[in-house]
């Protein structure tokens, strides 16, 4: 694993290490005072829970990794991944949320980018694509594959949210960091181990 | 993967500039680290080949000569083989080289001879010399017509006061074009040159998520002095034909060579997990297949998109549609890449970790997919884009 970062302005790292401790609620949530290990035996949690971690790359050493701990038990991997796409589902609507806002104040031709019809529609395909998640997250007896399509469609909805952010969301310190990592996270922990079934929406 | 035909002598380059680019991983991982890391590897063949394909011939010692043939990068197709085949190596690497890049094709859009030649003299000496093309702000990006970067008359010249953003090499750069406004409106904008070792230029990196090798930078512009022959076209062309007609022209070029950067970088990450997983079955080798056949189909696209630059026919809805499919097909492929090599992979394989966080610079870079999409309209309202 090798470290990718450069240095952040302090407001980011805010954010990142606001993201690490929601990531550490998770592994409350599903093992009070441990973290639960991905099918393939890899942990990621908060630096401070995993002291031993080597650094995620992208996270500027908010988040840590440690390999080779045995994977978890049926109910705590269910609970856990059931928290992580949660967090994954709310992260995404701060980041539509944020978009929004962001494209009021910017302005082209006298009126606000808000305003463009293309832009509407991509927020709007943002908002349908939270609306579905959301229900999916509902729905009685959740499985593995379930969960790990819905990660694939906030992963796609993710990535038409940045855009809406310009280069902005490319900056180490726009939202595309933030969303990387639940990327990486949903990758290490939601993944089954078998490419995905009827995948191509990607 | 059938290779899409080309002709002989542009094939001849890209199996030369493919075994340049062959070295170019380990380095590639170094810049992502580091972006001032490409200082160590500017010895490398690949590096040579950016400047021999940027600088005209008469600026070289010695142009590229390949099996008889020699290259000349005026050609679109040829530039936009030459940096697909680097983008494969590594796109990062290719973007943090020194050279004219996108600055010199806004001089030769603009400048006179006496500019022009000021330009590719000093590009041609032994030492590495970074340039950038100062467009986007931190306020105005796609809205570029409404720039507010001001060049204000002092004396017998300007002074240039503003703000740049995103701009690929600016803190490492010795020259660079940056456009402004002399007037309100679209036909108020210049094109200047600008020595950024003048008082009250100041440019710093922007750290990203990935493409680190772009070096995107922040520019702030106090006052610095501009004279009546750094701004490109002065004495020759009239204020309507000067600035942002420089811009869209070297958009126009570059964006064939920008799609050839993404169509690169698709490669490599198909090749990547072919490699990785030889044995893939059914609906993953499906996915493959198909992420293939695009890649192909793409890249046919835009060879021939290149070609037609090269014959003087510039269709601005057609090379909109192949930049945006290039740039989403990059993003695909690495998604795609994530899932077939499994649990972790992001984690445990560096460089498709690398190639994943690159591909999301394309929808940015030279417009984003919105705005491809608005001249793909105009194309298919005047019924030339599917023609
Ligand atoms: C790696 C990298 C390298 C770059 N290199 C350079 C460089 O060397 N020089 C340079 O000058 N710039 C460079 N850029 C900047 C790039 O050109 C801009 O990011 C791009 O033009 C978009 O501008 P913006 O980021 O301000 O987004 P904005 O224009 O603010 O766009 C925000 C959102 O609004 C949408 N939008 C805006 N206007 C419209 C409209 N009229 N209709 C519909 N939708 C609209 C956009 O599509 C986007 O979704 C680079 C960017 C990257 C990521």
């Amino acid at each position: 694993m090798t470290t990718t970062d450069t240095t952040l302005p302090a407001p980011v790292i805010g954010w990142l290490e606001a993201f690490a401790g929601e990531l550490d609620d998770c592994h409350e949530q599903a093992a009070p005072g441990g973290t639960v290990s991905s099918p393939a035996g890899w942990t990621i949690a908060s630096a401070q829970r995993l002291p031993a971690g080597t650094p995620v790359p992208g996270t500027s050493g908010t988040l840590a990794a440690v390999r080779d701990a045995p994977p978890a038990g049926d109910p705590a991997a269910r609970v856990f991944s059931d928290a992580l796409v949660r967090l994954h589902w709310r992260l995404l609507r701060d980041v539509l949320d944020g978009a929004v806002s962001r494209l009021d104040g910017r302005t082209s031709e006298g009126a606000p980018l808000l305003g463009r019809q293309l832009v509407r529609g991509t927020v709007a395909d943002v908002a349908l694509a939270l609306s579905e998640t959301r229900d999916l997250l509902d729905l009685p007896r959740p499985t593995a594959g379930r969960r790990r399509r819905i990660h694939r469609d906030l992963v796609a909805a993710g990535r038409t949210a940045l855009v809406l952010y310009g280069a902005s969301s490319f900056a180490a310190e726009g939202p595309g960091r933030l969303l990387y990592a639940a990327e990486l996270l949903g990758n290490t922990y939601l993944h089954t181990g078998e490419p995905e079934e009827g995948a191509g929406r990607e | 993967m059938s290779e899409p035909p080309l002709p002989r002598r542009t094939e001849v380059l890209r199996s030369h500039v493919r075994d340049a680019a062959a070295q170019l991983r380990d380095p590639g991982m170094e810049i992502d680290r580091d972006p001032t890391a490409i200082d160590r590897w500017l010895h490398l063949p690949a590096a040579d080949l950016m400047r021999l394909s940027t600088i005209p011939v008469e600026y070289l010692d010695a142009p590229l000569r390949i099996d008889g043939h020699t290259y000349d990068m005026r050609s679109c197709l040829e530039h936009t083989v030459t940096i697909e085949e680097l983008s494969y190596g590594d796109a990062g690497f290719m973007l943090a080289c020194p050279g004219p890049l996108m600055s010199g094709v806004a001089v030769d859009a603009l400048g006179d001879d006496k500019q022009r030649h000021a330009y590719y003299e000093r590009l041609s000496r032994p030492e590495a010399t970074w340039t950038f093309f100062g467009l986007t702000e931190p306020a105005k990006g796609s809205a570029a017509t409404e720039l507010e970067t001001a060049l204000t008359p002092d004396g017998d010249g300007f002074r240039l006061s503003g703000a740049k953003r995103y701009v690929g090499n600016a803190a490492f750069a010795r020259l660079g074009v940056v456009f402004c406004r002399r007037a309100p409106g679209p036909l108020g904008i210049e094109a200047v040159l600008v020595d950024t070792r003048d008082p009250g230029f100041r440019a710093e990196l922007i750290p990203t998520v990935g493409m680190r090798g772009a070096r995107i930078s922040a520019i702030t512009l106090d006052g610095v002095r501009i004279e009546r022959e750094q701004v490109l076209g002065y004495d020759t062309l009239r204020p309507s034909r000067r600035g942002l007609v420089g811009a869209i022209r070297t958009l126009q070029r570059f964006r064939p060579v920008l799609a050839g950067t993404a169509l690169g970088l698709t490669r490599a990450v198909l090749d990547h997990v072919r490699r990785e997983r030889p044995a893939l079955t059914g609906t993953a080798r499906g996915r493959l297949e198909d992420l293939r056949d695009r890649l192909e189909a793409t890249r046919r696209q835009n060879y021939d998109i290149a070609s037609a630059i090269d014959a003087g026919k510039v269709r601005s809805d057609r090379i909109a549609g192949v930049k945006t499919r290039a740039a989403e097909l990059a993003e695909r492929a690495t998604l795609a890449a994530a899932d077939l090599l499994g649990p972790a992979s992001l984690l445990e394989d560096p460089w498709l970790g690398k190639l994943y966080r690159d591909a999301r610079a394309f929808e940015f870079m030279e417009g984003t997919g919105h705005i491809q999409r608005l001249a793909v309209f105009q194309g298919v309202a005047k019924h030339t884009f599917l023609a």
